[in-house]
């Protein structure tokens, strides 16, 4: 048996949108088994906002996982907004994990927003004052709950939603100079000391769809703006 | 005081069109040359383009804004990858 996971994120949703990406999404229980969401699911982070993007999700006729991004957090409202999207039946995953049953295969997800730091060699270290280091132990903080859930979840396969890049590969066509707000290589180092079958991340709108951690599991950048498509859809095999 | 050099203009575009909240758009691209200022980059709807010129063109008034950003249609979601 096969998983087929559709999946998107940096949809950023405004009033301007309503109703158009619904209507994108119209028949994806023919294509996928499952739709994540890899965050930035609205512009400004408002409640607002967070109605909206419930609205536009409600009633999928398959389960819908999603982790949110900084956008979703930038009113200060991230709380409020995971609750609208828990209420019309959305998983919203904070560095923890859900198991879907996915034609008889357990699929599991672990999922959070991630953050920066930079990639091996060229980041950010627990040094010097303290907002550097508040910085550095927030992405060391939640790559140790991503490597923990990891270890406790019982699945066929796992995959890992998240919104900052965990490699550099999908970042292809973004600046260097912000490689360390895009993502963090300890986010790669977490995943790769477990092991899943696939990462799947967006935050980096300029970036590129395909990559590999350094262990070698598949990464794939699904903001929309990378893709340019409505979500990108993928296959795991039962065999995995 | 002397003029302003254009990569802090520039700058100071980029950074009001991030933290502006009618944008809040951190993927345009802004280069300042001579007395014109070039936006660059998609958006998903006219809407958006529209009001990245109207906050570009106030934090810096004395420019020609060139809006050369492009409203992407999304397209149905393709061939499924097997991984
Ligand atoms: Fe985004
Ligand atoms: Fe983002």
């Amino acid at each position: 048996m096969k998983a087929h996971i559709a999946a998107v994120g940096d949809i950023h949703l405004g009033e301007d949108l309503r109703g158009k990406y619904r209507a994108q999404v119209a028949g994806i229980e023919h294509r996928a088994d499952v739709f994540l969401i890899a965050g930035d699911l609205t512009r400004h982070g408002t409640v607002k906002e967070g109605r909206l993007v419930a609205e536009e999700f409600r009633d999928l006729q398959i389960p819908v996982v999603a982790v949110l991004g900084n956008h979703d957090y930038h009113s200060d409202a991230e709380e409020e907004i995971a609750d609208l999207l828990r209420d019309v039946g959305i998983t919203v995953l904070d560095d923890n994990s859900t198991v879907i049953d996915c034609n008889g295969m357990r699929l599991g997800i672990v999922g959070g927003k991630g953050f920066g730091g930079g990639f091996a060699g060229k980041c950010a270290s627990e040094f010097g004052e303290p907002e550097i280091k508040a910085f550095v132990r927030h992405t060391k903080a939640i790559a140790d709950r991503w490597r923990i859930a990891l270890k406790e979840l019982d699945a066929d396969h796992k995959i890992v939603l998240s919104h900052y890049s965990p490699v550099k590969d999908t970042l292809e066509g973004e600046p260097k100079e912000i490689y360390p707000f895009l993502g963090s290589y300890l986010l790669a180092e977490a995943v790769d000391s477990v092991g899943a079958d696939l990462i799947l991340h967006g935050h980096a709108h300029l970036g590129t769809e395909k990559g590999n951690t350094p262990g070698g599991i598949r990464v794939r950048n699904v903001a929309m703006p990378v893709l340019r498509r409505a979500y990108a859809c993928y296959c795991l095999d039962g065999a995995g | 005081m002397t003029d302003e050099a254009p990569q802090y203009v520039a700058a100071r575009v980029q950074q009001a069109l991030a933290e502006d909240e009618r944008t809040h758009e951190l993927g345009i691209r802004v280069d300042v040359r001579g007395d014109q200022l070039f936006l660059r980059g998609q958006v998903p709807a006219q809407e958006r383009r529209e009001i990245i010129s109207t906050v570009a063109s106030e934090a810096a008034p004395d420019l020609k804004v060139r809006n050369e950003i492009n409203v992407v249609e999304v397209r149905d979601p393709g061939e499924e990858e097997a991984l």
